[in-house]
């Protein structure tokens, strides 16, 4: 990701952003929307004015938790990235979703069954997900259902009947096929 | 620890991809203080993810980018001001005694009360009381006017009723054949009376004169106008008259009639 041209480094940024520079806010709009709206909607994969809201809220809430950022702990972008991914799942939790959701038929079987059978989710060929096509089903479906669904390892282990070391390791094997992937 | 063992581990990706739990996220970021090497392989992670993400950028709404800045603006003009180093002085001004403040509050202010309620009650009541004498003396003036007045026109009409009294009816001439005029003549004390029935408006500078013809011989008995407030008028006595004669003359009257101007005449019984 290109740093933002009026920006020589991402402190630079980082710095602005954190006096309320909404100049600065709004480069970094320019910059960054695309990447965190196409996380968004590959986790709201039905809903494109609510995955427009939820990209709204998150960058109200990065404009109010900059203070919070450290960049010790990571890239802005990373820190972005998962303010969009907790935002958009906690949409997708919310009651307001889920009675919005309660006509429309849903694969109740899908995180049934065993990890060895090709479960089909409903993967749109786009970002991160492009990349878990990659990954052997096993392993996909697990990072699906962490990282996209928002799920614990202990969730997932009772939903999928299967150990909670065995969903860590395959969880842990994914991320690192994942790794490859993106280099 | 083997560093390079926890860095194939996949726990960098768990932490940045936001999969790690607590304890594994504070053991990550406690080892990053210590092995430069982690923190390079997890920026190497994160660039890579960073680099995929953008590649992957889909165009967001196209409403969101105002809405997001409106709301900054917003919250940066809603932002509470900066406490003031300097803040008002602000000197309450409070009884001793709480309890018995309330109390005298609530008597101050309904002695105020009070008091502007009586100012205003007598106010109003001195205001009435002076209209009221004004117009009380409005209508005595009214009342000794109309008395006044009522008494005139009593003693004058007595004259009319005195049995004594002798009406001799003024018709006009040929010069003024609309004139006419009533006089009354009490022979018993040569009262003369006046009663102007029709008189034509005369100049600012002429006025009617009343004569009495004794043996030929025209005697002045006063000047009158066209109109006046008074029902009768009281000319002047004569003792004997053949006839009466009303002449235009000058302002306040000639000692000789202009008989070419006579407007009526009336014969008296003294005349026949």
């Amino acid at each position: 990701m290109g740093i933002p041209n009026t920006y020589n480094t991402e402190q630079e940024l980082v710095l602005a952003l954190k006096r309320r520079d909404n100049q600065a806010f709004s480069i970094l709009y320019d910059n960054y929307a695309g990447a965190l709206y196409s996380i968004i909607k590959q986790i709201i994969t039905d809903n494109a004015e609510l995955a427009g809201d939820v990209l709204q809220e998150v960058f109200i809430n990065i404009y109010r938790k900059i203070d919070t950022y450290d960049q010790t702990k990571g890239r802005l972008f990373t820190w972005m990235l998962n303010i969009a991914r907790n935002a958009s799942i906690d949409t997708l939790r919310s009651k307001s979703y889920q009675n919005s959701q309660k006509n429309q038929e849903l694969p109740d079987n899908v995180y049934k069954g065993t990890a060895n059978q090709s479960i089909q989710l409903n993967v749109d060929n786009i970002g991160l997900k492009k990349v878990l096509e990659k990954l052997k089903p096993e392993h996909r479906v697990l990072v699906e259902l962490a990282y996209f669904k928002g799920f614990t390892h202990e969730e997932i282990a009772d939903m999928m009947s299967i150990p909670l070391g065995t969903v860590k390791t395959r969880i842990r094997n994914a991320l690192l096929q994942l790794r490859e992937y993106l280099q | 620890m083997n560093i390079k063992e926890y860095i194939e581990s996949g726990i960098i990706e768990a932490y940045v991809l936001g999969l790690a739990n607590q304890a594994e996220r504070a053991e990550f970021e406690q080892l990053c203080t210590q092995y430069p090497e982690l923190v390079a392989a997890r920026r190497e992670f994160e660039e890579g993810l960073e680099k995929h993400a953008s590649e992957q950028a889909m165009q967001p709404p196209s409403g969101v980018k105002v809405k997001v800045l409106e709301a900054i603006v917003d919250a940066t003009q809603g932002a509470p001001e900066p406490v003031s180093s300097n803040p008002p002085k602000i000197i309450t001004m409070e009884n001793e005694k709480k309890g018995s403040s309330g109390l005298l509050r609530f008597v101050a202010a309904a002695s105020v009360i009070l008091l502007v309620g009586l100012a205003w009650f007598t106010y109003q009541s001195y205001k009435q009381n002076k209209d009221l004498e004004s117009r009380n003396a409005v209508l005595n003036e009214k009342l000794n006017s109309t008395q006044k007045t009522l008494d005139a026109i009593v003693d004058e009409t007595s004259v009319l009723k005195n049995p004594n009294t002798t009406v001799v009816n003024m018709v006009g001439t040929k010069v003024a054949p609309k004139s006419s005029a009533n006089v009354y003549w009490d022979s018993t004390n040569n009262n003369v009376f006046l009663v102007v029935k029709n008189m034509p408006q005369l100049p600012s500078d002429k006025q009617y004169q009343l004569w009495a013809l004794i043996d030929g011989k025209p005697t002045d008995l006063g000047v009158f106008d066209s109109k006046s407030d008074k029902v009768i008028l009281k000319m002047k006595d004569t003792r004997k008259a053949q006839a009466f004669a009303i002449t235009i003359e000058k302002q306040g009257g000639s000692p000789t009639p202009n008989l070419d101007s006579m407007q009526s005449l009336g014969k008296t019984l003294q005349s026949q």
